[in-house]
């Protein structure tokens, strides 16, 4: 039931399955044998652009055919049952290209009739929709006079008026300008905490995704290069702060020389999490004899959890 | 001021759909509507309807003319009024305008905006999707191959000029037939090159060209010694002759494709029908519809 928000006390089902997923474009490999399993709530598919998240997602979609693995949407296959598969999602492309001269509430009521609504519950579901991404006022506008911005939330009204349990969308926030992306990050947030929406956001903006994302799943050359609850993937240690009163690029000096990663920010020195790190630091401070106001453990970000795995 | 004036919504709620969902093969009629709406300008601004209204105007212009003239003038006989066959020469050109129209607008702008991707996003896939726009195209083409004939029979009937009571279900049998035939085969031609291009104009005037040159080419090349069968590639030409055969009438004695039996005649149309379905599909098999 598309409706259901899921429940806690039941095993989580898996949205999305992967298991060595190849796909090839002549001698382009863009999927390498990816392996992913997104779950219930907001997953974000991470990576640089290329790395392969548009091709999975046309997998997903059932729109392309795969050379190679094993892929089940929601229990199907959608190389076989693409038709069952797409009638229970709603899909929003990363392109702004939609008919000109259709008004906002048409083209949204048509994309909502082509997903197997009643016309009726079309038009009411297209008009809440369009109110919902805050186009209420705005719905009998042809889509070819609206800013991007709000060409974007016309592409969310259509993903989700049929109300579909997963929502894939690619780059939402592409071609908005900040209060924009915050607006359409705290919409996308609501539908997938609020709806019972599975949604997959595709994107390569790491503070996106960490901020409204349960779970990510990082692709990078057509692999998956780490995937995991936003939580877990940030548990654990980055590696080290520290704070020193003095001379804090000549300690960073002897701490490169012994191999270490450093960033500089001020009188702060961050460290990565290696063996020895400790010692290192210690040798470092006795032998320039300066004082050491604060050594402490730092928590890990998605861009460290991003840079670790993609690199 | 009123009570009330400064009340406001601020949140409508989200309310999930647990209500009935059609059946996908709804889809394709869903799709098939829509795009008859569309190329005939339907619930579109004005400069969207012209050309339809226009060449739907020229389709019909001879059956009114001939009602007018069956009504309005005196001592005429039934041959002196335009036959069946004859009319679907005479809207030849609005026939070859309406191809060049309605096949570009239903397929064109759906590569060129990404629509094409958003409804293969939902339950269609690439055949239920010609399929739909097939039927579309097909049933807008039917409102001047048949339309018009239909119109012509009512009016002969009220004027007195109809055929009758057992000939009628004869007649209408030949006026479906030669319609069906004639929009499947500029259905089929115009879909087939439009799946080329994702511009309209671009379309519009290869499909005038398919239409046109070959009839114009073959000719001097049979005089010069071709096969009489070559022929068949004047499409306009064959379709109207198919026309008048199903109609048991004679074309002209300059008709291009007298001479050719009439088996060969309606399999060299069902031959291009089949092949411009065919080239669409194939195209439709390779064009990316994701980006």
């Amino acid at each position: 039931m598309a409706s259901a928000l899921p429940d806690p006390s039941q095993p989580a089902l898996s949205v999305v399955s992967a298991r060595g997923v190849v796909k090839r474009y002549g001698s382009t490999v863009a999927l390498a044998g990816l392996d992913a399993d997104i779950g219930p709530g907001i997953t974000g598919l991470l990576g640089s652009n290329g790395a392969g998240k548009t091709t999975f997602i046309s997998l997903v979609l059932g729109l392309r055919s795969r050379d190679a693995g094993e892929l089940t949407v929601l229990g199907h296959d959608p190389a076989t049952a693409g038709i069952e598969v797409r009638s229970r999602m709603g899909y929003a492309p990363e392109h702004h290209d939609l008919p000109a001269e259709l008004a906002a509430t048409d083209l949204v009521r048509h994309l909502s009739e082509m997903h197997l609504l009643p016309q009726r519950a079309a038009v009411q579901r297209a008009n809440d929709a369009l109110w919902l991404v805050g186009l209420g006022e705005e719905r009998f506008r042809p889509v070819g006079t609206m800013s991007t911005g709000q060409r974007q939330r016309v592409k969310l009204a259509s993903a989700i008026a049929h109300d579909p349990e997963v929502v894939l969308l690619d780059e939402p926030t592409d071609g908005l300008d900040p209060m924009q992306r915050t607006e359409m990050l705290d919409l996308i947030r609501r539908i997938g905490t609020e709806f019972g929406m599975h949604i997959v956001i595709s994107s390569h903006h790491l503070e996106e995704v960490e901020r409204i994302c349960d779970a990510v799943v990082i692709v990078e050359g057509g692999e998956v290069v780490r995937a995991g609850t936003l939580a877990d993937l940030r548990r654990g240690p980055a590696g080290l702060v520290v704070e020193v009163d003095e001379r804090a690029d000549e300690l960073a000096s002897i701490l490169r020389a012994r191999g270490y990663n450093i960033t500089v920010e001020g009188d702060v020195l961050l460290l990565g999490g290696e063996d020895g790190v400790h010692d290192a630091v210690r040798d470092g401070v006795a032998d320039l004899g300066i004082g050491l106001r604060r050594l402490g453990t730092r928590g890990r970000t998605l861009e460290d959890v991003y840079m670790g795995g993609a690199t | 001021m009123s009570v009330g004036q400064d009340a406001r919504l601020f949140d409508l709620g989200y309310r999930a759909y647990d209500g009935p969902r059609e059946r996908p093969a709804r889809a394709i009629l869903t799709l098939a509507l829509f795009t008859m709406r569309r190329v005939l300008g339907l619930g579109r601004g004005g400069r969207h309807k012209v050309l339809p209204a226009i060449t739907l105007a020229i389709a019909y212009l001879p059956a009114l003319t001939s009602v007018a003239f069956s009504v309005l003038a005196n001592n005429i006989v039934a041959t002196d009024l335009i036959t069946y066959g004859d009319y679907m020469f005479i809207i030849g050109s609005a026939l070859a305008l309406f191809a060049a129209l309605v096949a570009p607008e239903a397929l064109c702008p759906d590569r060129r905006s990404g629509m094409l991707g958003l409804y293969l996003a939902g339950p269609l896939d690439r055949n239920r999707y010609l399929l739909a726009k097939g039927l579309g195209v097909l049933a807008v083409m039917l409102l001047i191959t048949v339309g018009p004939l239909l119109f012509m029979l009512a009016a002969n009937v009220i004027a007195g000029f109809g055929p009758s009571a057992g000939e009628t279900p004869k007649l209408l049998l030949r006026i479906a037939a030669a319609g069906l035939v004639t929009a499947l085969l500029y259905t089929s031609l115009s879909m087939a090159v439009s799946s080329f291009t994702t511009r309209r104009a671009a379309a519009a005037v290869a499909v005038v060209l398919l239409l046109l040159v070959p009839a114009s080419v073959v000719r001097p090349a049979i005089d010069a010694g071709a096969p009489n069968a070559l022929d068949l590639l004047s499409f306009p030409f064959v379709v109207f002759d198919l026309s008048y055969r199903i109609f048991g009438e004679q074309p002209g004695d300059d008709a291009p494709v007298r001479e050719l039996a009439t088996w060969v005649v309606a399999a060299g149309v069902g031959a291009a029908i089949a092949a411009g379905a065919l080239v669409c599909w194939i195209r439709y098999r390779r064009i990316e519809a994701f980006r």
